[in-house]
């Protein structure tokens, strides 16, 4: 049987009313002096405006339908995601912009890349309505992946720096020495993706999905894609958490293979 | 035995945060000889002994080992020869096994079972400790899983940075018995740092005395020592 559904239109009507309801829940909150009104209400407008914005960039680009618009946007992302991964860490050193933008970069690109040029074969290779939404699941990821990555390692180096001395001293190399805590960023990297993995569809039902369902495409079409995103997060998270993780630890180490003292302060 | 020069030391000196820790030592280790550093805390002792297998650099002046500057030995080769063990023992996670078979993974060669109960006998351990979780053993044992770690290097020094002090009495004069049996079987250079005169004498080797980053000469060494 074709699949004949197709989404239903909204007007600012509809988001007056859906506005009306966040109004209630604020009236709530208040009413019990949770003291959470205030920021529901900021929620309410951020979410209501930045929305609202991103739809007319996203009209905006797709209309526009030029390809160095479209890359300049996925640069923008990663440079946002980039911000959001330095601002994070509590040791926000001179380089580490460069290697979170790196990492991202590659571990996103060739995902991008299978996703959008080998498994969905877009036309032109820049079709924005694949390449921008895409991005945005695969970067977002990235972002927190990376961020996961950096703090665990961070905080581990400097709370085995005992452990890290004691291997040096019998003769290892800076990455053998600091291998146990590269594991352990890794680790902490892909756990968030492996749990959503573990529970997908059970739990909940994704975002993507749910949007391609609502919007009238097959709900096996949308499952297939999904079960692709899926795989395509953790490569990327695993690709971004391992270059990370290898370009940071160094610069806890000299090139002899010593404990930089001044990295630690 | 053959009395030839292990480490050299010549005008050494070690700025550490624009204040100089060690200044101008002049020093030589003879192979196969047992060394005390002693000095009041903040004297640069343990600097002195992490500058031998190059865990810090020296600021200026130049190391040799076996008359060669150990800037030109491969820094990972010169830690196996030269063997360290900390003031707090460092165990890693897993059994005392798992703890032996580290060095092993570092050269990426297969454990000798042989080697590592060799290891484990001159440290003062006994075989059954193997399946103990090495987070479980005393502090003494501990330190005592270090010695043997560092051992299975084969090294030809070793260097201990007060590995007594986390240690009650009776413990810590064992344990050095046990790095004087090293001395007396496997022929190793013992390079010792502490602050404990007794232990010093337990241990019998030369007395290096620093104090303010400087060697002092013999006489006053002699003199402080007997304090």
């Amino acid at each position: 049987m074709e699949y004949t559904h197709t989404l239903v239109d909204l007007n600012y009507l509809d988001l007056i009313i859906a506005l009306s309801l966040m109004l209630i829940a604020a009236g709530l909150y208040r009413w019990y002096r949770i003291g959470l009104e205030v920021a529901l209400i900021i929620g309410t407008v951020r979410t209501f405006i930045q929305l609202l914005a991103v739809g007319y960039v996203l009209k905006f680009i797709f209309d526009f339908n030029r390809w160095y618009l479209i890359v300049l946007t996925l640069l923008v992302m990663i440079a946002v995601a980039t911000r959001t991964v330095v601002q994070r860490q509590q040791r926000k050193t001179k380089e580490l912009p460069y290697i979170v933008g790196f990492a991202i970069t590659v571990g996103s690109g060739i995902t991008l890349f299978v996703i959008t040029q080998v498994i969905i074969q877009i036309e032109p290779w820049y079709e924005p309505h694949y390449l921008i939404p895409l991005a945005g699941m695969i970067i977002g990821n990235s972002l927190n992946g990376s961020t996961l990555a950096v703090e665990r390692l961070d905080s581990e180096i400097a709370s085995r720096r005992m452990e890290i001395e004691a291997y040096l001293a019998l003769g290892a190399t800076a990455r053998q020495a600091a291998l146990s805590c590269i594991r352990s960023a890794m680790k902490a990297a892909m756990i968030p993706t492996i749990n959503s993995m573990m529970v997908v569809g059970i739990v909940s039902l994704p975002g993507m999905m749910t949007g391609q369902i609502l919007s009238g495409t097959s709900p096996f079409l949308a499952v297939k894609y999904q079960i692709i995103i899926m795989y395509m997060i953790a490569f990327s998270v695993a690709i971004s958490s391992f270059l990370l993780t290898h370009l940071r630890f160094r610069r806890y180490f000299t090139a002899e293979h010593q404990l930089r003292e001044e990295a630690f302060s | 035995m053959v009395c030839r020069v292990k480490f050299e030391l010549i005008n050494v000196s070690k700025i550490k945060n624009g204040k100089p820790i060690l200044r101008n030592i002049n020093l030589q280790f003879l192979s196969g000889s047992k060394y005390t550093i002693l000095g009041p805390s903040g004297s640069g002792k343990t600097t002195l002994l992490r500058l031998l297998n190059r865990m810090e650099e020296p600021s200026s002046g130049e190391i040799l080992f076996d008359g060669e500057n150990i800037k030109n030995i491969p820094v990972t080769k010169l830690r196996k020869k030269v063997g360290m063990v900390f003031q707090i023992p460092v165990v890693f996670e897993g059994t005392v096994e798992d703890n032996l078979l580290v060095p092993y993974s570092i050269k990426g060669i297969p454990p000798d079972k042989e080697e590592i109960k060799k290891a484990l006998t001159l440290s003062g351990l006994k075989e059954s400790f193997l399946s103990q979780r090495a987070m479980d053993l005393s502090v003494g044992e501990k330190q005592r899983l270090n010695l043997a770690r560092a051992l299975l290097n084969n090294p030809e020094v070793l260097l201990l940075d007060e590995p007594t002090s986390a240690l009650d009495y009776e413990t810590a004069l064992t344990l050095l018995d046990s790095v004087n049996e090293l001395n007396r079987v496997l022929g190793l250079t013992i390079i010792m740092v502490t602050h404990q005169v007794e232990h010093m004498r337990i241990l019998n080797g030369s007395a290096i005395y620093i104090e303010n980053g400087t060697v002092l000469d013999k006489k006053t060494t002699q003199s402080r020592a007997l304090i």
